[in-house]
């Protein structure tokens, strides 16, 4: 072989091995397989309705088939468009608790019920259900997702993969586990042992929550010309502690533990670097953050959102937000004592859990 | 000679060091979000200022998103802020304006110095809420995004607030899809790991918000300043506010889909940063103020991140001139282990954060792209190094800095 052809077979085959790993880029850019903008939420604003307003729109089709169910008092059977199967029930009747009695039987199709439906215990429903009058379920039953247009009561130690909206009050018994989101346009309530992750209602109660009337408003606390709108504030290297019964009116801001003893109150936001304590009867007129633990004491008020980066408790009594100035407690994981009361969003990115009151 | 050139050698690897440890945060770390969650609260009211000059291809589409954003519309006023312009953005504003007279408020500014942040001081005048976002108007914010933008100001520590921005153009050419590698790497794994560790995570003066008292307490807009948001990321820091990033805060944006206006582009911001960098790195490094230690160290290497192209060719200028000058670095075998090692990790480590980005958004095959992206570093390394080594003549010349404002590329409505 001559040396000059040695030489730019030497250069050939270098740039072949050099090319080698440019091969599937250049193939990607000829391509454009995955050239699409990355996907951005633009429309759907993580409304924690949106798969109930899904299913409604999606169950319009089987509208008139329920409308007849109801009006003679039948069952129906049959195929929705894209295939799924569904049975539609004009009454809770006697065929569906019937068919329902044996331990661990499973509906593996949509159910919609025309009226009231009382479901018997220990069955999975592993498709949607939609029921327009009340729903109320049977203890240690498992469901996929339920939107009801009344109240929804499900039995203790029942578990909802997905999510659930009730139009009226939604109630689950001790013990449930609540995975998803659970919403209702009215009211939410807890018992004892329940787990939860997203929760949404004007008022969410754990347990037998006291009336209004036994808590402190923190409306009623300070006039409404002072409070969050304010933004100056008090800014403290290291931890900090507010006396009992002390009145701070601003914004107060500690880079370190932060302790507000019993009956203290605070006109504007609380923010603390690292944990949070707030005793019995302390009320806070704006927002609550911690960056790290926070409790909340008995009989305690937060006006303004709550959130904690790590842990969350909120003892008996306490109360978040107002009817009228729903807000958010938010923490990736929550406990709350049974006797609390949530107006708004209750968000727990890895558990919730409600306990006894102690 | 040699001794600068071990220096060089450290500091290479001091940043190399901190991509990695990003990148491993996002990936096995702990993950901050800690106000995406707020979605129920009493909403303050705000002002959203959308910088405009000379956007008549854009204008229309962020104030068409802004007018359906879920947000109460009587809490939000909108107010276009047209610097200058010599096209058809007032019209198109003014059309707006007939359309939601009590949503937008338009300011036109018709003369004045130039630069954003010379309009957007300007504009304050028309500001009275405490919270303010601002968008360029190649932006188009999705339908919860001032909510999301908004909920961290309920945290009274935080003075800023930034999002993630992500390119619409990204399929055009191989420079858009270069570009949407890097960004993503920028916000996914840069930007997310600072707000993880409470570092200084960067304000990026579009897609972002500002506390109207903080702007207040740190002088307002610096219209000296050719990056304002930077400038405003350090002013905030030095006064004790921090500046906080959502990275599910999303919003689609146009990235530049020709060389020469990403060369303008990424100069610009070289000497924003340099000129930030001048002005606060020794006060945040050793200054008496409330940052901490760690957000003084990220914060001056932050400042530092277009200093390290020109100093990279300078380094590869003495390396040279050791080889040639036959100086041993150290001793043969130390230096042979290192060498090694720095080409088995080193070189690797921003093409490791990029893939860890592109993972994290759950996309494929746009990793294959990665080699083309010693391109772009290229590009970028001589570009910003000629940046700087301008900036050092204008200094000694006297020259003033000039805003460049960079090229749309959308079809004109």
């Amino acid at each position: 072989m001559s040396p000059y052809l040695a030489v730019a077979a030497l250069i050939l085959m270098v740039s072949v091995m050099l090319m080698l790993p440019l091969i599937p880029a250049f193939v990607e850019l000829h391509r454009k397989s995955d050239a699409q903008p990355l996907k951005v939420v633009q429309q759907n604003a993580g409304e924690i309705r949106y798969f109930a307003t899904s299913f409604r729109e999606y169950i319009k089709e089987l509208e008139p088939v329920l409308r007849r169910c109801v009006a003679d008092a039948i069952t129906a059977t049959g195929t929705l468009p894209d295939g799924e199967e569904y049975v539609a029930l004009g009454l809770a009747n006697e065929p569906l608790v019937l068919a329902l009695q044996q331990r661990d039987a499973t509906r593996p199709v949509l159910m919609a019920v025309g009226t009231d439906l009382i479901v018997p215990p220990e069955a999975t429903f592993s498709r949607d259900i939609y029921a327009r009058g009340q729903f109320i379920g049977g203890e240690k039953n498992n469901y996929r997702a339920i939107l009801g247009e009344a109240n929804v009561h499900l039995g203790a130690s029942s578990h909802v993969m997905r999510w659930v909206h009730a139009v009226g009050e939604f109630t689950a018994d001790a013990g449930c586990r609540l995975n998803g989101r659970i919403s209702s346009d009215s009211l939410i309530r807890l018992h004892a042992r329940c787990s939860f992750l997203r929760l949404n209602a004007p008022r969410i109660e754990t347990g037998s929550a006291a009336s209004d009337g036994d808590a402190i408003s923190p409306n009623l606390i300070f006039p409404t010309s002072v409070g969050s709108a304010s933004s100056e504030r008090f800014l403290h290297d290291g931890d900090f502690e507010v006396q009992a019964g002390h009145v701070i009116r601003g914004n107060v801001v500690i880079r370190g533990n932060l302790y507000v003893r019993s009956g203290a109150r605070i006109s504007g936001s609380v923010k603390s670097a690292k944990d949070m304590v707030l005793e019995d009867g302390v009320s806070v007129e704006g927002s609550l953050i911690s960056a790290r633990k926070m409790r909340i004491g008995p009989n305690c008020a937060a006006h303004g959102p709550v959130v904690a980066e790590r842990e969350l408790t909120i003892a008996a009594g306490a109360r978040c937000g107002t009817l009228e100035h729903p807000t958010t407690v938010s923490a990736p994981r929550i406990e709350v004592e049974e006797g609390v009361v949530v107006f708004g969003t209750l968000w727990a990115r890895e558990h919730g859990g409600v306990v006894a009151s102690q | 000679m040699i001794y600068v050139l071990y220096t060089i050698v450290f500091v290479i690897c001091v940043y190399t060091g901190r991509h990695y440890w990003f990148t491993l945060n996002r990936l096995f770390g702990f993950q901050r979000h800690p106000y995406v969650d707020i979605d129920t609260a009493d909403w303050p009211p705000v002002t959203v200022l959308v910088a405009a000059h000379n956007e008549e291809k854009v204008i229309a589409n962020i104030l068409d998103a802004l007018m359906t954003v879920k947000y109460p519309t009587d809490r939000m006023l909108v107010i276009p802020v047209n610097d200058r312009s010599t096209d058809r953005t007032r019209e198109i504003i003014d059309k707006f304006v007939e359309d939601f007279p009590h949503r937008i408020q338009p300011f036109h500014r018709e003369g004045g110095k130039g630069g954003k942040a010379a309009a957007l001081k300007d504009a304050m005048q028309l500001v009275t809420t405490e919270v303010i976002l601002i968008f360029d108007a190649d932006y188009i914010p999705g339908a919860g995004l001032i909510k999301q933008l908004v909920s961290p100001f309920f945290d009274l520590e935080v003075g800023g607030v930034m999002g993630r921005v992500v390119p619409l153009n990204a399929g055009t050419n191989l420079l858009t899809r270069l570009l949407d590698l890097e960004r993503s790497g920028g916000y996914q794994v840069d930007q997310q790991a600072r707000m993880n560790l409470r570092l200084v995570p960067q304000h990026g003066g579009t897609v972002a918000g500002v506390r109207l008292s903080a702007l207040r307490e740190i002088g307002g807009w610096n219209e000296n300043s050719l990056t304002e948001d930077t400038d405003l990321t350090y002013r905030l820091l030095l006064n004790g506010w921090k500046t906080v990033y959502q990275n599910r805060s999303e919003c689609y944006e146009e990235v530049p889909e020709v060389w020469p206006v990403r060369i303008k582009q990424i100069m610009r911001w070289a000497k924003g940063h340099n000129q930030a960098m001048m002005t606060y790195g020794l006060s945040l490094l050793l200054g008496k103020h409330r940052a901490t230690l760690r957000e003084r160290i990220d914060g001056t290497l932050l400042l530092g991140v277009y200093a390290m192209a020109p100093v990279t060719l300078v380094g590869w200028a003495l390396a040279l001139g050791v080889f040639y000058q036959g100086v041993a670095p150290l001793h043969g075998v130390i230096a042979l282990l290192s060498l090694t090692a720095y080409a088995a990790l080193g070189n690797l480590a921003a093409f490791f954060e990029i893939a860890a980005a592109a993972r994290l958004d759950g996309t494929r095959k746009r990793i294959s792209l990665l080699p083309f992206l010693i391109l772009g570093f290229a590009v970028s390394i001589f570009s910003v190094s000629r940046a700087a080594f301008s900036q050092v003549s204008d200094l000694v010349t006297g020259a003033e800095f000039h805003w460049d404002k960079t090229e749309r590329f959308r079809k004109v409505l």
